[in-house]
């Protein structure tokens, strides 16, 4: 399958600060992937230098079979990508058709204005001068003048931050349209469960270097590790009273267990015999956000750089 | 909300605007947003009329003095506040206008799109041209109503003003792309330009030889002296001044070309 996305041994430093030291990761055509780690991580580094805003200090990135850091090539690479990004404005007294209708001229085969003003759902707001827009809205502009060009890969800085509930379930629904319609998305966020809502693999950066990629749902061995079980601890009894190994967590006992069901089956038994209860009792298996902490909190080295380099 | 379904990949090829059609377009959403800013409209036109009513009211009764150069206050005053607007529209305006659309990331968005760079300054270009004209003609006939008599040498002026509106929109994209924080460019706008209007003449006729000689190296002085001519004295382009402009405005147009940024500084 043809690769919308290749980067290998990318690097890049701003003065003595090595913002991105080895990042290497895929992008198959048609796929979501989510770029995710702390700030300062390097996230916003790799985009845009894979956007074609910043050059490269060394390593191998292909993007749409051209390359980003080559200026010859930049007007087709832009002709076929769209940019959501935090820090992308626009002329304030346009209105939102005006300022979607201006955009929609630079394409070759841009969608039609009514078209994504529809999909990202500012109807009715037309007329509206951007001024005069909620910063909610705003960023439903970002998207559209993102789409307007019918790009085959979209870039999206955090694209629902600042959104309420309902707003960011209506920006998942639109980018999972796109992925229908075979648009490859490079996302980032800070929100872990927009990165398992949408995407289909997980690239986690920390300290300028991927440090673990795989889908939402086996990132950093979620998939093969301990499921949690937690309860209060029984008046009367002691933590080596229990049937099965348990360790104290706040306010809770913690049975760690690769056998969930014969944990439970043990544990549930032992209580009915007693006649007593086990107040508070939950089976988690760790979640894409566990997962992401202890990733990127082990993976830091000391002295790792605490900045964002945006 | 989101009810609108797409239309699949779209199968509408063809709709971008090429050479004069994207030109066209993108002057006519700078004139949009130029328009629309009650700001930059009323301080664009306003302040150079109200300046020459002033001057006009000041000094509007005097005939041609040895002062002016033999000419008339308001002969002389009508060409070099022409200049000033011409600086202003052009100059001005790009160097505050740039720096602040490249820190709040308007330039980045552009650069993001497919529009080819000359198409984006080409379209800043004409806006600034037209707001030229616009001034100059409101300052001309001003200075009617003081009895400076309207210019008859249409073509001279034209060519005056199209070629010295260039020259510093050059200038202005030079110096805007070597400021790097947008809330010091109108501070260094201004810095640069103040002075440099004071020793051109600008305010008040100038009688030292060596201010003079070196002004007429600099890119004011023959400005307000191209625009003197055809202005105030009926006479056709001043090409031996124009070329001086015009040599500064490939200078800016230069650096511009080198040094200019589209995204905002980051550190």
């Amino acid at each position: 399958m043809a690769y919308a996305i290749e980067v290998t041994g990318l690097r890049k430093s701003y003065g003595s600060v090595r913002a991105v030291r080895d990042v290497g990761f895929t992008v198959r055509s048609g796929e979501i992937v989510a770029l995710l780690g702390p700030n300062g991580a390097g996230k916003t580094t790799t985009l845009e230098i894979l956007e074609g805003f910043r050059d490269r200090d060394g390593g191998f990135t292909e993007v749409l079979g051209l390359d980003p850091g080559d200026r010859s090539s930049g007007r087709e690479l832009r002709e076929r990508t769209g940019l959501v990004l935090q820090d992308l404005a626009v002329e304030p007294y346009l209105t939102v058709r005006e300022t979607i209708a201006r955009a929609a001229g630079y394409y070759f085969a841009p969608r039609t204005t009514g078209e994504v003003i529809g999909l990202v759902g500012l109807a009715g707001q037309e007329r509206r001068k951007v001024r005069a827009l909620s910063g909610g809205q705003k960023r439903r502009l970002d998207l559209a003048l993102g789409l307007i060009g019918a790009p085959e890969l979209l870039f999206l800085d955090e694209p629902t931050t600042g959104f309420d509930v309902a707003a960011r379930r209506d920006a998942w629904q639109v980018i999972r349209q796109l992925r229908s319609e075979g648009t490859t998305i490079l996302l980032t966020t800070h929100n872990l469960a927009e990165a398992q809502a949408l995407a289909d693999r997980v690239v986690v950066l920390s300290a300028g270097a991927v440090v673990a990629e795989g889908a939402p749902d086996a990132v950093g061995g979620r998939d093969t590790a301990q499921a949690r079980i937690s309860f209060a601890l029984p008046d009367g009894y002691g933590i080596d009273d229990l049937p099965v190994p348990a360790r104290a967590g706040t306010g809770a006992v913690i049975v760690e267990t690769s056998n969930t069901t014969r944990a439970l089956l043990e544990l549930t038994r032992w209580a009915d015999q007693r006649g007593i209860v086990l107040a508070g009792l939950t089976v988690d298996q760790p979640t894409l956000e566990d997962a992401y902490l202890h990733l990127t909190t082990q993976g830091a080295p000391a002295g790792a750089p605490e900045r964002t380099t945006r | 909300m989101m009810t609108a379904t797409l239309t699949g990949p779209p199968a509408r090829p063809g709709r971008r605007h090429r050479g004069p059609g994207l030109l066209a377009h993108q002057i006519w959403y700078e004139q949009l947003s130029f328009w629309r800013n009650p700001q930059s409209a009323i301080f664009t036109f306003v302040f150079p009329v109200v300046f020459v009513t002033v001057i006009g009211a000041l000094l509007g009764g005097g005939g041609r003095s040895s002062y002016f150069g033999g000419l008339s206050a308001l002969q002389y005053y009508v060409p070099t506040i022409a200049a000033l607007s011409v600086l202003g529209s052009c100059y001005g305006q790009l160097t505050v206008a740039l720096a602040l659309r490249r820190q709040n990331g308007i330039l980045k968005r552009v650069r993001a799109t497919p529009l080819p760079a000359w198409a984006y300054f080409a379209g800043l270009l004409a806006h600034c041209v037209l707001v030229s004209f616009v001034d100059v003609a409101l300052i001309g006939a001003v200075g009617r109503l003081y009895g400076v008599p309207f210019p008859s040498n249409w073509f001279a002026i034209g060519v005056t003003l199209l070629l010295a509106a260039a020259c510093f929109c050059g200038l202005g994209v030079g110096v805007a792309s070597v400021i790097r924080n947008a809330d010091a460019a109108p501070a260094v706008a201004q810095l640069v330009l103040f002075p440099l209007l004071f020793i051109s003449g600008t305010y008040m006729p100038i009688h030292s030889q060596l201010l003079n000689r070196v002004a007429g190296w600099l890119p004011v002085r023959p400005f307000n002296e191209a625009l003197l001519g055809p202005l105030a004295l009926h006479e056709g382009p001043d090409w031996k001044h124009l070329a001086v402009v015009a040599a500064w405005g490939c200078a800016g147009t230069v650096v511009g070309v080198w040094r200019f940024r589209w995204t905002p500084r980051s550190e």
